[in-house]
């Protein structure tokens, strides 16, 4: 299950209430629980946010970024290990 | 997981409350409160901390050694200046982490794992483990060095370290452990007693500023120095625990602005208590510095007390000491917090260990398996400690494409999305990290296997 992903200024988001607004609820638990925004509750932070679409261009400049860091992380390994020698 | 029975009385029907939301709410309501009467300096000490510890916390015991070692080896010329210009990039590429962490609620690893696919979050986890598991083993040893100083032995520096860990798990609240932590990492000042104590020239520290004279040596010793002081400054655990960590601080939109305060504070400090184990180390330049084996035995505080006197090398020494024992909790942190999100259980210091057992049993296993490293008799720990920076680097450029595309991410980030003025500094760390990184790593390698000539 996927969530939309959250966005700021959105009035459905639960932002912070002002002092005086009447919907501010009057039972001290519930005071302290308009201070989290409704995106922060970790009901919602459990839910996972939507997956974004790579382009094919992005896709294989991950894959070569991944390859080449693997490859030199190896040379460094390699390296470490001939020290020791 | 268990909830409380707090519950909105109004609006939409919200979904039963964890602990953690509570614990959470508690330190929010303290924020609101500070901001509605504008007490501005409580709020921002509210506010501050995933900032100061990442960059603080990456002062730890290797990179520490490494400044020193750079001004033993080399004087201060050159690095004075390029140590602030290394935070300046950190500060750069921590401020999108705190953003994205405050605007979206979620860590690094989740957000990458959800919205680029398991592969790559599992890719950036392994990548962290390993780097993690590396650089604490280091951890470990700065701490002994230290405690050699005071005729103490690895068992100590391993009981001491898990100690830490215990301790500042205990308490169930992110913000205890925040503030324990913060308060510990104060002491990484030590190292400026440390440059007072030696009595640095005041004019050749001016002097140096104009980043000469240029370090001396091979290509490939330029290489490894410029790898090494780049992961003295940005790696990828960094990235991790400061987003994680402020999200689960519980910072908002709202909250940016002092976000970023805490993230320059955080690299002011950490630049300046670098440049004081700059000079303190480049006490020993006109002794034999480069022959200092900065980590066999107490290496340096021993080498600092025959030049400065006792007082600089007991300063240095517990410097070491605190730089191991706060990187030790924040690394353990950026684990646990990693190991959480992507298998997609809680994580949060908000979290009791019962409903966070893998958070809390990551934050412990990680060091615990660190610390049996350095009880191993005959392990390679100098070779493992100068290393640890370096494959810091190396691996360090994918973690930081995955956080500039997350703070370009407009479904996510909506107006806090990078500006372009951030974009072409962003792009340009990330090749600067890259081209030094894989530059030290191929010519090395065509060292090591005789491909080219030393």
């Amino acid at each position: 299950m996927s969530v939309r992903a959250p966005t700021i200024n959105d009035p459905e988001s639960g932002a912070e209430l002002d002092e005086h607004d009447p919907r501010r609820p009057t039972r001290p638990e519930d005071e302290l629980i308009h201070h989290l925004e409704r995106d922060q509750l970790v009901a919602a932070t459990s839910l996972p946010v939507e997956q974004a679409a790579l382009s094919p261009r992005a896709r294989a400049a991950l894959w070569a970024l991944r390859v080449f860091v693997v490859l030199v992380s190896l040379m460094v390994i390699y390296t470490f290990i001939d020290q020791l020698h | 997981m268990a909830t409380t029975d707090a519950t909105i009385t109004s609006g939409p029907a919200r979904p039963p409350l964890t602990e953690e939301d509570t614990a959470r709410s508690h330190d929010r309501a303290r924020v609101h409160n500070a901001r509605t009467h504008s007490k501005h300096w409580h709020l921002l000490w509210l506010l501050v901390g995933p900032g100061i510890l990442a960059m603080l916390g990456e002062n730890d015991g290797p990179s520490m050694i490494a400044y020193a070692s750079d001004g033993a080896q080399y004087g201060l010329g050159f690095f004075v200046p390029f140590i602030p210009v290394l935070f300046a990039m950190a500060f750069v590429c921590q401020e999108m982490c705190m953003r994205v962490g405050a605007v979206t609620h979620r860590g690094y690893g989740e957000l990458v794992l959800q919205r680029y696919g398991k592969l790559w979050g599992w890719f950036g986890a392994g990548d962290l483990t390993l780097t993690n598991l590396v650089t604490l083993v280091a951890e470990f040893v700065s701490i002994r060095v230290g405690l050699a100083y005071f005729h103490l032995g690895s068992g100590v520096a391993v009981a001491l370290g898990l100690v830490l860990v215990a301790f500042t798990l205990s308490g169930g609240r992110y913000w205890r452990w925040e503030r324990i932590v913060l308060g510990m990492a104060l002491f990484n000042g030590l190292f400026l007693v440390a440059a007072v104590l030696v009595k640095p020239d005041v004019g050749s520290i001016v002097s140096s500023l104009d980043f000469t004279p240029f370090p001396g040596g091979s290509f490939n010793t330029l290489l490894l120095l410029l790898a090494s002081t780049i992961g003295a400054t940005v790696t990828p655990w960094m990235i991790f625990f400061q987003q994680s960590a402020s999200a689960d601080k519980g910072m908002t939109p709202s909250d940016v602005k002092h976000g970023r305060y805490d993230t320059a504070a955080g690299a002011i400090l950490a630049a300046i208590f670098g440049i004081g184990a700059l000079i303190a180390g480049a006490a020993l330049l006109t002794h034999n510095g480069s022959g200092i084996q900065g980590f066999a035995g107490a290496g340096f505080p021993e080498a600092l007390k025959r030049v400065a006197g006792g007082a600089a090398g007991a300063v240095f020494a517990l410097g070491l000491i605190e730089a191991g024992g706060v990187a030790i909790l924040t690394i353990s942190a950026s684990t646990a917090y990693a190991a959480g999100e992507c298998i997609g259980v809680s994580h949060s210091f908000n979290s009791s260990p019962r409903e966070a057992a893998v958070f809390y049993a990551a934050n412990v296993g990680v060091a615990l398996l660190a610390a049996v490293v350095i009880l191993i008799p005959g392990a390679p720990l100098l070779s493992i400690a100068l290393n640890a920076n370096v494959l810091a680097t190396v691996l360090l450029p994918v973690s930081l494409v995955f956080m500039f595309m997350l703070a370009n991410d407009r479904g996510l980030m909506g107006p806090w999305a990078n500006r372009r003025s951030t974009n072409a500094i962003g792009i340009a760390v990330i090749v600067f990290v890259g081209v030094c990184g894989a530059a030290y790593g191929i010519d090395s390698f065509l060292l090591s296997t005789h491909l080219i000539g030393g």
